[in-house]
This record gives C-alpha cells, sequence and structure tokens, in this order.
C-alpha cells in the first residue's frame, strides 16, 4: 500500500442538504430569503418583513420569542437582529431594524423584493411555556420593544395561559415610541398597557418619568401570591433593566423568574468568533436571553 | 497503545517515503536573531537535512495551516438583484505535521473542544484538522515553558504517532493504524525492557528541565475575585494592545468578519480574519460604543477567557503553557507573572 | 478617461457614481501615481467615479466635484488659498498619503529653527517660497484620512468602492504588528531593528517589515497606541534616544506624542 494519505471530505453530498446544530454544513448555511414588506416606524426605525424563499426551508424554519437571526446582505455586511414577530408564523420574520450601521443603511436603502441572507435562529429564548399560569410583566425601554414584541405576541395567541399580563414600555420622548398602531389591539387582548415617555411633548396626554415610576405603581400593594407567582420580561438597556431587575428584587421577585437580552457585537452567532463574550460567556450561545441572576454573575454585563 | 522503537538514521527513509506521495510541513530556520540564535518556524519542506526536529520553539505555532489568519469564508455572484453564495473549506488536501511538540498537540485538542465538538462545529477547522496527520517530537524544556503547570507537557491523543528521541534509537507511540501502515514502510522493532526503561529515563530527565510554574490551584475563583484588581491596572499601562500574545498562541481562534465587494460589483466575499481581544475595536459595536475601551479591560479579559471562560466550559485551561506569547511580548508581559500578580493581589 | 453613461447598480440598488478631483500639494506625487499604476483594476475604477480634475493623467479641468482627494503639505501661502478653495468645492476632503495627514516627510525640516537657512540649503539662490510645513487638517476640515507613504492603491479603491456603496470607510484601528505576525515576519526586535509597528496603525500589509526592515510610522499612531511605553520598550533594548525620536519624527503622525514638535503641537492648537 502506498503510503499517501486520503483526501477527508469533512461533510459527505447527503450531510449537505441537512441541517441541524450539530452538521458542519450549517454552519456557513444562509437561508434566501426576500423582503415582503416595509414599513418605516419612525425616522430612524423601520420594520421589514422577510420570507424564506424556499418552502421545505421555510416550513422548518421555526423559533422561540427572544432568539435572534444573522441577517446578510452579501458584500455590504451581517449582523444579529431580534426576531420581532410571531413564533407562530414559520418561515417569516419580522425584524425591525434601525440605521446604524454599513448593513442597516444599505438595507434602509432597499425595498420590497430585496433578496437577503438569514442564518439562524441563534441564541436562548424566553422560557414562555413555564410562564404558564403565571403573571406577566414584559418591560421594555426604547429599542427594547423590539424582541419584546415577540413574547407579546405569543401571549396575545396564548392569552389563556396567562394570569395578569401588563406590559410597561418607555421611551424619551412621544415621536420614539414603536409600534403605536398595535396598543389598541394588545389592550383588547385583556394586557394591561402602561406608557411612560421622560420627556413629553405638547400633544402627550400620558405620563411623564421613568419606567420605575409605573413599575412601582403596579407593583405596590400586591400580596405575596402575586409576587411569588410572576415572570417579568425586560428589554432595553442595561441601565434601565439594572433599576428595573433591583426594583424588582425589592417586591421578592425572584431573579430566576426575570428575563434580559443582552446586546453585543457578534460576528458569527454560534459562539466562535468570541465577539459578544461578557466576562467569558458567549452571548450568542447562553443568551441574548439571560435570567437576571446569571447576569449578576457575568462580569462587566451591566 | 502501540510501541516500537527504530534506528536513528530510519527516521530520514520514513520522511523521504512520506515526502514522495505527501506534502510534509515541519520545524525548520528561518533565520537567525541577533545573537545569531537559529530562529524556528513551520513551513513545508521537502528536504529531510532542512528538518530541525531538535528545535527550542518555534515564534508561531503551526496555526496557518489549520487557523489560516485569513480566509474565506464565502465568495458570491452578484447579478442585478440576484446573487449566489458558494462556500469552500480552503483545504488543499492532507498534510503531516513532522515534528509537533507536546504543547501544540495539546493546543489542538483544545481547539478541537470547541471548533470541533461543540455545537456548530466549524467546518473549515474541521476540513484542516481532519487532514492532518501529526508526527510528535520531544522537546527540550526552555527557561520560558511552563506545559507542566497546564498539564500539556504529555500528549495522550491528538497525534498519529509521536517520536522520542533515546540518543541512538527512536521510541515511538503509535496511535493510528494510518501511522501504523506507515511505519511498515521502515525497519521497527519491538521495544525491550531496556527500551522502555530508557525512555522512563529520558522522559524524568527532561522533566526535570522544567523551570517555569503557574500555579493553577482555584484559579478560575481567584480570578473572579480579582476582577476589579489593581494589578490589572498595571499590566494594561504597559500593555502595547498590538495582538501580538493572540498571533502568536496556538489556542487564541477569535475572529472578525469582514465583508467586502469586488470592484467589479459581479462579486463579494466574507472574510474571516483572527482578531485578538487587547485590539481596541474588539467589543466596539454598531453605532461605535466600546464594551471594552480601556487596555486593562481587553488584558484582562484575555486571562479570563483562557484561565476562566474556558474551564467553566471545558473543565480545562484554554492555555497550554508554551510560553510564545510572554516571549513575543515586547513589553515582556508572561503568564506566570501575571498569574503570581492576581494571586498576589498586588502588581509585581 | 470617458463617462460611463449607465448607472451601476448593487444588489439592484443605483450606486452613487460621485465625481471626483485629484489635487497635489508639496509632495512627491507618489500617492497620485499609485492610483494610475493599478492597471488591472483601473477601469472598474473609474467606472464606479467620475474623475473631473487628476493632473497626472488628464488635461481638463472641472471646479464642479464631490470629493477632493488632495495630496500633499502646505508650505507656501498660495498653497493656503488653493486649499481653502477645494474645501469650499468639495463634499468631502480627502488627505491623501502621509505628507497630506501630518506633514509628512516634508515637516522634518519644521524641527530646525532657522527656517531661511533650510531654504538655501536646498534651493541656493533660487527665489523660492518655502515656510513651515503644515498637515491639510492644520488649515481646513478633513473628512477622511488615507494614510501612508505612499499610500495603498488597493485602500483607496476600497474607499471609492464604500462610498459608491454607501458603507462606512473602516480603516484598521490596530497596529501594524498584528499584520506583520499574520505575515509570520521574525520580529525586527530579534533582528535588533528598531521598529514603530506595535504603534503605528495597521492597513499596509506591514510593508516594510516584510522586506526585513523596520516601520518608520508612515501612517502615524494605531489608536490607542502606547507610545510612551515603546519608547521605553526601545531605550531598554539600547536604542538611542536620537534614533526613537529620529523614527517618531520622519513622517509626523507622532507629532502629539514627540518631544522635539512641542512647538508645533501648541502651534497647531493655536491654530
Amino acid at each position: 500500500m502506498r503510503p499517501e494519505l486520503k483526501f477527508v471530505d469533512v461533510i459527505s453530498e447527503q450531510q449537505r442538504t441537512q441541517r441541524r446544530k450539530q452538521d458542519l454544513a450549517s454552519f456557513e448555511h444562509t437561508h434566501r430569503a426576500v423582503i415582503t414588506s416595509v414599513f418605516p416606524l419612525t425616522d430612524m426605525e423601520t420594520l421589514y418583513r422577510i420570507q424564506i424563499i424556499d418552502p421545505n426551508e421555510r416550513k422548518r424554519f421555526s423559533f422561540i420569542p427572544g432568539q435572534f437571526l444573522m441577517l446578510e446582505l452579501p458584500g455590504i455586511g451581517e449582523a444579529p437582529f431580534s426576531i420581532s414577530s410571531s413564533p407562530s408564523i414559520h418561515g417569516e420574520v419580522e425584524l425591525c431594524i434601525r440605521k446604524a450601521g454599513n448593513l442597516t443603511n444599505f438595507l434602509s436603502k432597499a425595498g420590497r423584493g430585496t433578496i437577503v441572507g438569514v442564518r439562524g435562529p441563534f441564541g436562548t429564548g424566553f422560557p414562555m411555556e413555564d410562564m404558564h399560569g403565571q403573571n406577566i410583566l414584559l418591560i421594555a425601554g426604547g429599542l427594547g420593544l423590539v424582541p419584546l414584541r415577540s413574547p407579546i405576541a405569543y401571549v396575545q395567541e396564548n392569552r389563556s395561559h396567562f394570569k395578569e399580563v401588563n406590559i410597561m414600555y418607555g421611551t424619551k420622548t412621544p415621536e420614539h415610541l414603536l409600534f403605536t398602531y398595535q396598543y389598541d389591539v394588545w389592550s383588547k387582548d385583556d394586557i394591561n398597557l402602561n406608557i411612560i415617555v421622560e420627556k413629553a411633548d405638547p400633544s402627550w396626554k400620558g405620563s411623564v418619568g421613568m419606567i420605575t415610576e409605573i413599575l412601582q405603581d403596579i407593583l405596590s400593594g400586591r400580596d405575596n401570591e402575586f409576587y411569588h407567582n410572576t415572570y417579568a420580561i425586560v428589554c432595553g438597556p442595561p441601565v434601565m433593566f439594572k433599576f428595573v431587575c433591583n426594583m424588582l428584587n425589592r417586591f421578592h421577585i425572584p431573579m430566576q423568574k426575570m428575563f434580559v437580552s443582552l446586546e453585543r457585537r457578534m460576528h458569527c452567532g454560534m459562539g466562535k468568533c468570541c465577539r459578544c463574550n461578557v466576562g467569558s460567556t458567549y452571548t450568542c450561545l447562553k443568551g441574548p436571553v439571560f435570567d437576571y441572576w446569571t447576569v449578576m454573575n457575568l462580569k462587566e454585563a451591566i | 497503545m502501540i510501541f516500537r522503537v527504530f534506528e536513528k538514521k530510519e527516521l530520514k527513509n520514513l520522511f523521504e517515503i512520506l515526502a514522495a506521495h505527501n506534502k510534509i510541513v515541519g520545524p525548520v530556520e528561518a533565520g537567525r536573531d541577533k545573537h545569531g540564535e537559529p530562529v524556528y518556524a513551520f513551513s513545508e519542506v521537502s528536504d529531510f537535512n532542512a528538518l530541525r526536529l531538535g528545535y527550542t520553539a518555534t515564534k508561531l505555532p503551526a496555526k496557518r495551516y489549520f487557523l489560516p489568519f485569513q480566509e474565506n469564508l464565502s465568495t458570491y455572484t452578484v447579478e442585478d438583484g440576484e446573487w449566489q453564495k458558494s462556500i469552500d473549506y480552503n483545504v488543499s488536501g492532507p498534510l503531516i505535521f513532522f515534528g509537533l511538540h507536546s504543547c501544540d498537540i495539546n493546543a489542538l485538542n483544545k481547539l478541537d473542544k470547541v471548533l470541533l465538538h461543540s455545537i456548530y462545529p466549524m467546518p473549515y477547522y474541521a476540513a484542516k484538522r481532519k487532514n492532518m496527520f501529526i508526527i510528535g517530537t520531544d522537546c527540550a524544556p526552555q527557561p520560558f515553558c511552563f506545559c507542566r503547570s497546564m498539564s500539556s507537557d504529555t500528549a495522550l491523543h491528538g497525534f498519529d504517532m509521536f517520536i522520542t528521541d533515546l540518543g541512538t534509537k527512536y521510541f515511538v507511540e503509535i496511535l493510528t493504524d494510518t501511522a501504523y501502515n506507515f511505519l511498515k514502510h521502515i525497519r521497527t522493532e519491538e521495544p525491550k525492557e531496556k527500551d522502555h526503561i530508557l525512555y522512563m529515563k529520558t522522559v524524568s530527565a527532561r522533566n526535570k528541565k522544567f523551570t517555569a510554574q503557574v500555579d493553577t490551584t482555584d484559579l478560575a475563583k481567584i480570578l473572579d475575585m480579582e476582577f476589579q484588581s489593581d494589578v490589572w491596572k498595571h499590566w494594561g499601562d504597559i500593555c502595547l494592545s498590538c495582538g501580538t500574545c493572540s498571533n502568536v498562541c496556538p489556542t487564541c481562534y477569535c475572529y472578525g468578519v469582514e465583508e467586502t465587494v469586488d470592484i467589479d460589483l459581479k462579486g463579494a466575499k466574507k472574510t474571516k480574519m483572527l482578531h485578538s481581544c487587547n485590539l481596541i475595536d474588539f467589543a466596539e459595536v454598531a453605532g461605535g460604543h466600546n464594551f471594552r475601551p480601556e487596555r486593562h479591560s481587553r488584558l484582562k479579559y484575555r486571562y479570563y477567557h483562557k484561565h476562566r471562560g474556558f474551564v467553566e466550559a471545558f473543565e480545562e485551561s484554554l492555555c497550554v503553557g508554551c510560553g510564545r506569547c510572554g516571549e513575543s511580548c515586547l513589553a515582556g508581559i508572561n503568564v506566570p507573572e501575571v498569574i503570581a500578580s492576581v494571586r498576589g493581589g498586588k502588581s509585581k | 478617461m470617458t463617462r460611463e453613461p449607465e448607472t451601476k447598480t448593487y444588489l439592484g440598488i443605483p450606486l452613487h457614481r460621485p465625481k471626483v478631483a485629484f489635487f497635489e500639494f508639496t509632495s512627491c506625487e507618489g500617492c497620485q501615481l499609485q492610483m494610475v499604476n493599478n492597471e488591472s483594476t483601473l477601469l472598474d475604477f473609474l467606472s464606479l467615479v467620475e474623475v473631473v480634475n487628476f493632473r497626472e493623467a488628464m488635461t481638463e479641468r472641472s471646479d464642479d466635484y464631490e470629493i477632493a482627494f488632495v495630496e500633499g503639505s502646505i508650505t507656501r501661502d498660495d498653497e493656503v488659498l488653493r486649499l481653502k478653495q477645494i474645501r469650499k468645492n468639495a463634499k468631502i476632503l480627502v488627505a491623501l498619503g502621509s505628507c497630506a495627514c501630518f506633514g509628512g516627510v516634508n515637516q522634518l525640516k519644521n524641527r530646525l529653527k532657522n527656517l531661511n537657512w533650510v531654504k538655501k540649503q536646498v534651493y541656493g539662490k533660487h527665489p523660492i517660497e518655502s515656510g513651515l510645513v503644515r498637515a491639510l487638517e492644520e488649515v481646513v476640515t478633513v473628512d477622511l484620512r488615507i494614510y501612508g507613504c505612499p499610500i495603498k492603491k488597493e485602500e483607496v479603491e476600497k474607499i471609492v468602492l464604500h462610498i459608491a456603496l454607501g458603507k462606512s470607510v473602516v480603516i484598521p484601528k490596530f497596529p501594524v504588528c498584528m499584520e506583520c505576525k499574520a505575515n509570520e515576519n521574525i520580529c525586527l526586535f530579534d533582528l535588533g531593528e528598531p521598529c514603530l509597528g506595535p504603534i503605528t496603525r495597521a492597513g499596509c500589509d506591514s510593508w516594510c517589515p516584510n522586506n526585513k526592515a523596520g516601520c518608520w510610522g508612515c501612517r502615524g499612531p494605531a489608536e490607542d497606541a502606547n507610545v510612551a511605553y515603546l519608547k521605553k520598550i526601545m531605550k531598554e533594548k539600547g536604542f538611542s534616544e536620537d534614533t526613537i525620536i529620529e523614527r517618531l519624527d520622519c513622517f509626523g503622525g507622532f507629532a502629539h506624542f514627540s518631544e522635539s514638535n512641542k512647538q508645533r503641537t501648541q502651534r497647531k492648537k493655536k491654530s
């Protein structure tokens, strides 16, 4: 026998068509997807609906609220985005995108019909099923409503599984409010909606102040039964979820029942590039959704 | 494991037989430094006489053969609004590594854990790693080697065969049947009791030569406790943030991805470039916010990933103790001193 | 250089084809030469932009441009006026090369107290105006900088492509060491040579160290460059104060860090 090494092909033809997390071929696999709708929300944020083109891939593509995907435009860039739509729709997602970098700037020029690449979904999600039978506090600051919109949709669709549901949403000014057209529907689904802005304009009739003020109102004077059977999902900037979670903690809501979503720079989404590490934890694998106890134990998270 | 011994002159035969049919990478002399000492590097080698099996340590690991500094993850053809993606794992064929030290073999074993055996295995690495045939070789401990502290002074797996110089003979550990079959092409014999004794003596004599040490007892915990320690500030002040430590590290795998459009607009590329957590933009996000703007926070992060995060995930450190980072650091920042200072709770 | 009437698109999105102009002040014009050297990609490059002014390559002139690539440093009063006019015309003013970014090799003469003496040594009795050397940013606002002596044509192509695509222009923030190690060079310090690689902005693909020559810092400081500590290291390695200062002063990029250039820095602040 000739002492010659044989080339080892790490992916067989058959494997190339499979897409499981453990498969080598899944690593750079991109679903081709098409932008089916573009809807401006504010000056800076636009809501894109994106549908996976291949019918089989579309059927298989599902996610849980809180997960993110990597959106790619060849040559322009790739970046992580929280999925902002209902998990019950397969193969179609809504992403709310703020103009902040190359990809998002280019995307803002792209219209319906543009073909994009989608990888994922990646990361952890909110454990919605664990919350069944419990009260839910859905708390968002600023852009935090984007990842929160997916669990809100889940709660709407499964309203009977939950006891009291409160949405608390705070922004800098009324102009920054996102998804204003949906507020009525949320209320109709027996969800208490509380909105607060830091700075009002003349037309603003609602509350003015910090989000912790409405949280304080909602939590005060409840019984232990309420505190012990309440979950919280908190999405927003670190400084906001720190104050909110500290207040929840003062009312003895267990830290393991508070969930936050962290945002970091990501290049791969698959626990390889290390760019999203907080301390030494991969945000893309162990997160982006963490319970607050875990966040407290992460160095440099807040 | 199967053991054999063979006469030293047989090694050249083995090399030449293998070189006739395969590409071989091994330690060679890349130049001389200002003191006239040889500078070693891994390079493709076809002449046995160019091979330097008795090399001290290479400045850089053989990384470019399994984690190239830059490689394309995918390429695209673009026409009007349409695009197609194609993926190539960038491997030209099998390679024989002739003469890797235990530290470098253990480095591959550690990389395997995160790049091969974890969720989302990385095909670019897998394709290269699965096409490596490794001949390990014993080493002469250098003053900067602390592999014994990191338990990577011997390699138990991750190679095909491992040769130890017994003076007139080589003692060979055979781990794969590929290696076993290759060895059929040269004259080898069953080791006798005296060969075993000689092997043990050789190894124990080598082990006595290790000088540098790192106390890793409870290190993961201590690093957590000393997160706010002033010692990090001290090391941060002298750190050049140049990324050299990562580039010479056999286990640093962090990277960045850049997408570029071809100037003729007909194609695009997605390129992976190894990055270093010490570089200023490592934790910068779109919009400009930097999670680690200070030098010391980045340097600290490197130690946390190596000696804490990886331990948490895989029950072992991501450092093999090869000492290359300390040797290459112009500021003289080295693992034994940094860890000692953290344990001491004050700067050196 | 003819106009290409069709609008280029990428992924279905029409690209912006800017009108660009090239200008030179006190310099060797080597940076512009780099641009026209690039034969294999020159046509593609020219289809992305409309060049309206490029003395080294064409005779037509126009003042209607969006991007001005300006090479060279400013040494005379008439240059100041011309540069200010360019600034008025251009939406984006790009400093092209070390002279434009930092004064370049030209600014070495600023170290000498008697500039008249310098002029006499260089030009003899030939009547010429040549004063203090200034970088463009000491006279006008600079929007983008393309570093290097000379520039790398690939970098200019990339920047132009990015402007056409609306992508932000990314220049490495880290030092040359990163690229030098990736090129597997033997460290110049191991060879006993001084090198500014650890503090100089990358992007040149470690051009000089690849050829066993220590870095002279032509691209200026990397972001967060630890200049003070590299100086200390160089001293410990036995390099003289003069050797270190000579390197740091050579292209003017390290003026803020250099003792001998304090004067210059102060002047910068005044203007």
